[in-house]
């Protein structure tokens, strides 16, 4: 297959009976291709959608999962000359932030009483092809925030082509399937699991891969059909990637699996080797760079830079780069990461030494780290400062389970001997002040521990009413939200002073606002139904709360919903039970427990 | 051990102030020491209470470091310190 770079507008002229996506099996029904003709169809209806959605700016704020509806969509944006506004997220938070930015598109969340939830054309025509230039800039992405407030990135198409094409001289994608478990409103979901399809002819899964049974799935229809899979995935998928059943049957149907976003551990890139027999690609880079590196673990740790990039280090050991990714390509950068250059590429020693004020005196966070991490059940740690407690650090530390604290005393005497081991170093200020204990590494679905998580683990700092998140998975029952009941929590006011317990209806409360985020509840609260409280939980206690939503229950006639709440903590059960929920009727008052 | 209503004032006020999150009143034992190996405040801490002290009850402490170091010993003397010098 042959290269060609965005520029030339490679979504024109592609045979129309050819595929372009691979509509995955579903149930009984086999996969099946969406053929160009069917997307031209598609960039069409999000042409007409453009022309008749008012939007004076020229600017376009694209959320769109799907990544057939989103490549129509983009495209349907640069056949416009128009400028095109990648959210990270459909957070509501990201979405505030960026309400001025243009019109909505896609699967937005309402951020006002005039946007829809979802904008996106019903009807399918063909595409209307013109003269009008592509825009100066490609897209407008935002950096995950690890380093920090998320920041926007602008991309030029002669940036995109260049690392384009070294990545379809480097690894041909050769009429391969694409399938993609991470989001493409990011710099690496969008090369590499939208754009190189786009530029080398290569077919897409018009779905995300979200669960390794989908993977299964997938690979098992694949190897049926004689197709061979290449798989776009990152840290948090590849490390939680479950040995049996065994992949055996159906691994041979997978052809390469990259990696970005976070480095993979060692053990895990391991296990993903022996579970599905091919080796994983690690790209290394970042939004503001694009792709600097790679390497597969199993020849060694060292990095290759792409052919294009240039790397050299300082006395500092700090990286400099200059690459025709970067906006201005004839510069060399400086870079936050530290370096090794080897015979053949690189090393990557970790991100330069953070250095903080604390009450006047400097402290490395690099230094604090890593004798957090030497401590005997520390697995893992990162200290950081709080924007708005910047006098004082907090911390947070994975713990081996049998070292998790799962009450005040405990959790007191944990904080104390961390404490007391860190003070043989640190003076005494520069001591964290505020832990938080997790069972497994908080990140965003790219592997990091970004802004907002860090937020959202100290929230309770700030919002009394707030639980103490210490993490959250999802598996088939449910998500499991970890959480701690603050010690100084508003709702223990008023309640017998000398043994404060927190009210059954608190938690509740809590598991509605966890289920909002989560399920991106339209409901409310209706009622409760066979809920059981069996014992309160305590100040500082330490507690899993398991939620699963239902549609379909309809025990209340009209639009039923209902939430399934389980509340557990190591003394037993706190909660269990059904809330029933309703739709929100337009204008309608919000009812809540408080 | 009879905690009294000042005791218990001084340690919400404590709790509050230095935004101890991990700690309840119970925690604090009136003969601990407050500083170091006790409840583990320090010198911002000092500062802190020192300014607290002023704003709740009018007290101004000297400048002199080692008389300070009395007073915030533990919750006992600091009990003692605003029951003989409290302004309001």
């Amino acid at each position: 297959m042959t290269f060609r770079g965005l520029s030339n507008r490679p979504w024109r002229d592609r045979a129309l009976a050819a595929p372009v996506a691979w509509i995955p099996p579903e149930g009984d029904v086999p996969a099946r291709w969406l053929t160009v003709s069917e997307w031209h169809g598609r960039i069409g209806a999000w042409q007409r959608y453009l022309i008749d959605t008012p939007n004076l700016s020229g600017r376009w704020r694209l959320y769109e999962p799907d990544p057939v509806e989103f490549s129509a969509a983009l495209i349907a944006i640069w056949e416009r000359g128009d400028h095109v506004i990648l959210p990270a997220d459909n957070q509501p938070e990201t979405l505030r932030s960026l309400s001025n930015m243009g019109v909505a598109l896609g699967q937005t969340a309402p951020t006002s009483e005039s946007e829809h939830e979802s904008s996106r054309p019903l009807v399918s025509q063909p595409p209307q092809w013109s003269s009008r230039p592509l825009p100066g800039i490609a897209v407008s992405l935002y950096t995950s925030g690890s380093s920090g407030e998320p920041q926007r990135l602008d991309k030029r198409f002669d940036q995109l082509d260049a690392e384009l094409a070294t990545q379809a001289s480097l690894w041909p994608l050769e009429a391969n399937l694409i399938v993609s478990q991470v989001s493409h409103q990011h710099i690496y979901g969008l090369l590499f699991s939208i754009l190189r399809p786009l530029c080398e002819s290569s077919p897409f899964a018009a779905q995300p891969c979200r669960y390794p049974e989908t993977l299964r799935t997938w690979l098992q229809s694949c190897q049926n059909e004689g197709l061979r899979m290449i798989l776009v995935s990152a840290p948090p998928a590849l490390s939680r990637l479950p040995e049996t059943p065994g992949w055996a049957p159906v691994s041979a149907a997978l052809d390469t699996i990259y990696s970005s976003g976070a480095p993979l551990s060692r053990d895990a890139s391991d296990q993903v080797y022996a579970c599905l027999e091919t080796p994983v690609h690690e790209v290394y880079g970042s939004s503001e760079t694009g792709g600097i590196g790679w390497r597969v673990q199993q020849r060694g740790s060292t990095w290759t830079p792409f052919p294009d990039v240039e790397v050299d280090q300082d006395a500092d050991s700090r990286l400099w780069l200059r690459s025709r990714h970067l906006e201005s390509p004839d510069q060399w950068q400086r870079q936050a990461d530290l370096i090794m250059l080897m015979d053949e590429g690189f090393e990557l020693l970790g991100r330069a030494d953070r250095i903080v004020k604390i009450g006047g005196k400097r402290v490395s966070l690099t230094a604090m780290d890593r004798a957090l991490a030497e401590l005997p059940g520390v697995e893992r740690a990162q200290t950081l400062t709080l924007q708005r407690r910047d006098l004082r650090l907090a911390a947070v530390i994975q713990l081996d389970p049998e070292a998790l604290p799962h009450d005040h005393s405990q959790h007191r005497e944990t904080v104390k001997q961390l404490r007391r081991a860190l003070a043989a170093r640190f003076e005494m200020p520069v001591l964290p002040r505020y832990w938080r204990f997790v069972s497994r590494w908080p990140t965003n679905a790219q592997g990091k521990l970004s802004a907002d998580i860090r937020q959202r683990l100290f929230q309770d700092l700030d919002d009394r009413r707030a639980p103490r998140w210490l993490g959250e998975f999802a598996d088939e029952d449910g998500w499991h939200v970890m959480l701690e009941v603050p010690e100084r929590c508003v709702y223990f006011d008023g309640h017998f002073d000398d043994h404060p317990v927190l009210p059954g209806i608190t938690l509740v409360h809590w598991a509605m606002q966890q289920a909002r985020r989560l399920f991106a509840l339209k409901a409310d609260f209706a009622g409760l139904e066979r809920l059981r409280f069996p014992q309160p939980l305590l100040p500082g206690d330490r507690f899993e709360l398991t939620l699963l939503h239902r549609k379909d229950a309809s025990d209340h006639g009209e639009a039923g919903e209902s939430l399934r709440i389980d509340c557990d903590s190591r003394r037993g059960k706190h909660v269990s039970g059904r809330v029933a929920l309703v739709i929100r009727q337009e204008g309608g008052e919000i009812v809540d427990v408080e | 051990m009879a905690t009294t209503a000042l005791e218990h004032e001084l340690k919400e006020m404590i709790i509050e102030t230095l935004e101890l999150e991990d700690v309840t009143p119970d925690d604090i034992d009136p003969e601990e020491p407050l500083f170091v190996e006790g409840l583990g405040l320090d010198s911002i801490d000092a500062l802190e209470l020192g300014l607290a002290l002023q704003k709740r009850y009018g007290i101004t402490l000297e400048s002199e470091a080692e008389s300070s170091r009395q007073h915030f010993a533990n919750l006992k003397s600091l009990a003692a310190l605003v029951e003989s010098r409290r302004q309001k």
